[in-house]
């Protein structure tokens, strides 16, 4: 294995760990879980309940339609709150310490702190986001799937997770106290998400402000559309987040 | 007190006039010193005199404004990389990750530095044995005292069998029991050849493991010389003359 590899890897270890034990990741994950499946349980009652008229039209909504992209639209939801949490101590925790410069010493470059502590959030959102498909999948073999669907909403849902942590660990690597990180991802990502709010209430549908929105690239996910540019728009606010965070490190190390 | 230089002059760490601004001022200067396998050396200083900046510079931790570092006859700053295996640095207060146990913690580190599978298991099994944290071994770093956590640190820098081990304040917290036991842990490093650099404010630590002594006062090197332990007075002037008078001493190379 390369040096690069092993480094990245060592650091990813090391925020696994630091996540399984700190209280808050799992209160996050028991509270977020635990309200799904009760919305879970809703939306299947919902969709038990209109099964008979739904039988009389041949082209409605099926049970990914009415269960399963509602819940991972709740999960996109909850996400706004939960990445933030998660990735504010992820550098600005260790700044706090003073562990950084633990890292810094054991020859690990800036870009492989990043990426190593990204991946360690990343693989816990996508853990979330497997238990939170485990619901849906559960009933595979009760009802008819359109997995085309679901597969499409699961990789925006994917994407989103993945954009919204690199944003959280930019935060954390710019801020000086964890909770300064939270409240900047959060709101970093909210103004992404809406930034094109006020176009679309002037019925403006394109153009620049609209193409910025994480919005507009997540919904034709949840409704079925995979296109090459939302996976793009995604991939390079991920790569941008990431750089930015690496050269702020770099940074951290000159000024010390 | 017997020389404890190591019969191979082989230098370990060179530094050629290394400077470094912080905080808007110069916090080391033109700092040139040589480092022999085998060599204990004591740097001391008042607080801010440049101790910790130096002590950073060379675990890699910090970058140099100017100027070389060269360890084991390559250029530092050019293969950070060399800090992985040839560097063990502890630094001021013992930094942990608190939500890792003491085995953790030197996995973690081992890790870090390119360590894996058995002969990380051997290590770490050696190092808490040698520094005797086998009551501690599960537990977590957050809970540990000051002095356990220094005594983690050190366990830490010493993992991976460095050629070189830069030590900041490394009595900070330690019991009399525990300075003694970590003095000869130091000799011992020496003794196997590791390179020993200590930075303290303690003139006694100095003179009782040290076989040089590197005075810095306001970024700048002062004194560089050898240190005996019957010699303790003679220190003891050079170093007050420094600290109280800004008194400068042409420094000798080593």
């Amino acid at each position: 294995m390369s040096h690069a590899f092993v480094n990245t890897l060592a650091v990813t270890r090391l925020e696994w760990r630091r996540l399984l034990v700190r209280p808050l990741a799992w209160v996050l994950a028991a509270l977020t879980l635990a309200w799904l499946a009760w919305n879970f349980t809703l939306l299947l009652g919902g969709f038990l309940a209109g099964q008979i008229q739904r039988a009389a039209l041949p082209d409605g909504p099926g049970f990914i339609d009415l269960v399963g992209v509602p819940l991972l639209a709740q999960l996109a939801q909850l996400a706004f709150l939960v990445v933030p949490l998660l990735c504010m101590s992820a550098l600005a925790g260790e700044r706090r310490n003073g562990t950084l410069p633990l890292l810094f010493a054991a020859g690990v470059p800036a870009w492989r702190i990043v990426l190593g502590k990204y991946l360690g959030v990343l693989g816990w959102l996508l853990l979330w986001l497997a238990l939170t498909l485990a619901m849906p999948l559960a009933l595979m073999h009760a009802t008819h799937f359109d997995w085309g669907k679901l597969a499409a909403a699961t990789l925006g849902l994917a994407l989103m997770l993945a954009a919204l942590a690199a944003i959280g660990v930019a935060c954390s690597s710019f801020a000086s106290h964890p909770a300064l990180a939270a409240a900047a991802a959060l709101v970093v990502a909210l103004a992404l998400w809406g930034v094109n709010l006020g176009a679309q209430m002037a019925g403006v549908n394109g153009g620049a402000i609209n193409w910025l929105a994480m919005s507009t690239h997540l919904q034709p996910m949840l409704r079925g559309l995979v296109s090459s540019t939302d996976i793009v728009w995604f991939v390079l606010l991920i790569a941008l987040a990431l750089a930015l965070a690496a050269r702020r490190l770099d940074a951290d190390k000159e000024r010390g | 007190m017997t020389s404890r230089i190591s019969d191979s002059p082989r230098t370990v760490l060179r530094l050629h006039r290394l400077s470094r601004r912080r905080a808007g001022r110069v916090a080391v200067q033109d700092l040139s010193l040589q480092l022999q396998a085998g060599q204990v050396m004591g740097l001391l200083g008042v607080n801010g005199a440049g101790k910790s900046t130096t002590l950073s510079m060379i675990a890699g931790a910090l970058r140099p404004d100017s100027g070389g570092i060269e360890l084991n006859g390559e250029d530092f700053l050019e293969h950070p990389v060399l800090a992985r295996t040839q560097i063990g640095w502890l630094p001021e207060r013992a930094p942990v990750w608190a939500e890792l146990s003491v085995e953790e913690h030197l996995d973690a580190h081992g890790r870090l530095r390119g360590m894996g599978g058995a002969a990380l298991r051997q290590a770490r099994t050696a190092i808490i044995e040698r520094l005797e944290l086998q009551p501690l071994a599960r537990r977590l770093a957050g809970v540990l005292s000051q002095g356990q956590r220094q005594r983690l640190g050190l366990a830490c820098a010493l993992l991976h069998r460095p050629a070189l081990l830069v030590l900041d304040e490394p009595a900070n917290a330690l019991d009399p029991v525990q300075v003694a036991a970590l003095r000869a842990l130091i000799r011992e490093q020496a003794a196997a050849g590791t390179a020993v650099i200590l930075s303290t404010h303690l003139l006694a630590e100095v003179t009782a493991v040290c076989d040089r002594v590197a005075i810095l006062h306001e970024g700048t090197l002062r004194h560089d010389g050898p240190v005996r332990a019957d010699d303790h007075a003679a220190l003891e002037k050079t170093f007050f003359g420094i600290a109280m008078n800004g008194g400068t001493e042409p420094a000798r190379a080593a």
